[in-house]
């Protein structure tokens, strides 16, 4: 069963790659709040995933979003949890 | 629009408001709940969370009062909430019942909050279909 | 319903990991089935000798003593996170066992629960 996986801590955060070693191939990852600045934080080999696009523009991150991660507002969210029985928060 | 057969969530905030960002991004879920035309269970403060249900917040006239704004919806929207009753004496929330019990000078719960335990989070987690927890960031 | 609780921040120092416990608690009080996992800095809930009275606080060390009689099936410590603290196998309490945390570790409970 895919695990939706919602974060947000900031990238250095022990939680962070803690959610990243639980990540099975077919899950999902959505960054929130702090987590979003994982999309500058060089050192960190970043999953496909999903970013929080209010946490994002908040924080004046938008520029700087790799192809990798795909925006999405809070109904996005809501669409995500319908998708996944399984959801786990870091 | 896609139509897809509506869930009930619970959403459980553990970080306090003005310490986190959790009650918000909450109350944002929360609403973007509602229009994609699900149901809302019940929500459950937990640890620092309780911090929400006090009515003696009292943010800058500039900053938005977010136990304001989260009993407003909660009214409107008919939706349970209730405060952890171990986590909320520990932290100075209390209701009138509890206040006559502990003997102490005031209660100080928002509306619509209620005081409960944690049956009830075990409750949440076997009736709804979907249970999403707002936590602190540190 | 099988229910994982993750405690992993160091006891004393804050409440997290003791609300996190009465959850564990609440769960095996409901016949709940119910696990909890020691991670990263949690492991330090493990060691023995604690000396909470010097803090005035209670014990953690005691109250996970009680965790099997209320019915927490199982305690299971991060042993990467044993290592990086030095917490010899040996010295851990009797219901604790050991084990790496992979995807599919994870996998085996329906709800993973950390505050």
């Amino acid at each position: 069963m895919p695990t939706l996986h919602i974060i947000n801590k900031a990238p250095d955060h022990p939680r962070f790659s803690a959610c990243l070693e639980a990540l099975a191939e077919d899950d999902s990852l959505v960054l929130i709040e702090n987590a979003v600045a994982a999309l500058v934080f060089g050192e960190l080999p970043l999953p496909t995933c999903y970013a929080l696009h209010q946490d994002v523009q908040a924080r004046a991150l938008s520029q700087s979003a790799e192809p990798a991660v795909k925006m999405i507002d809070y109904s996005g969210l809501v669409a995500l949890t319908e998708t996944h029985q399984r959801v786990v928060n870091w | 629009m896609t139509q897809t057969t509506p869930l009930s969530y619970t959403l459980v905030i553990t970080g306090a408001p003005y310490t986190s960002q959790a009650p918000q991004s909450a109350l944002a879920f929360a609403r973007a709940l509602f229009e994609a035309g699900h149901r809302l269970d019940s929500v459950f403060l937990y640890g620092n969370g309780v911090y929400l249900a006090s009515c003696l917040a009292t943010p800058p006239g500039d900053e938005l009062n977010w136990t304001q704004a989260w009993s407003e919806f909660l009214m409107e929207t008919r939706t349970p909430a209730v405060a952890c009753i171990a986590s909320a004496l520990r932290r100075g929330i209390l209701d009138s019942a509890e206040q006559t019990r502990y003997e102490q000078p005031a209660s100080n719960i928002a509306e619509p909050f209620e005081m409960a335990g944690l049956g009830d989070w075990v409750e949440a987690t076997v009736s709804s279909s979907r249970i999403l927890y707002f936590l602190p960031t540190d | 319903m099988n229910t994982l609780i993750v405690i992993d921040s160091l006891p004393y120092g804050d409440w997290r990991g003791r609300e996190a416990l009465d959850m564990a608690f609440s769960l095996a009080a409901f016949d709940r089935p119910v696990t909890l996992l020691f991670r990263g800095a949690g492991v330090n809930w493990l060691r023995p000798g604690q000396a909470a009275d010097q803090l005035h606080q209670k014990s953690v060390e005691r109250n996970l003593a009680a965790a099997t009689i209320f019915g927490v099936s199982t305690l299971i410590a991060d042993k990467a996170a044993l290592r990086q603290y030095r917490l010899p196998s040996d010295q851990l309490p009797e219901a604790a066992c050991e084990t790496d945390l992979t995807p599919a570790f994870y996998q085996q409970f329906d709800s993973v629960v950390a505050l």
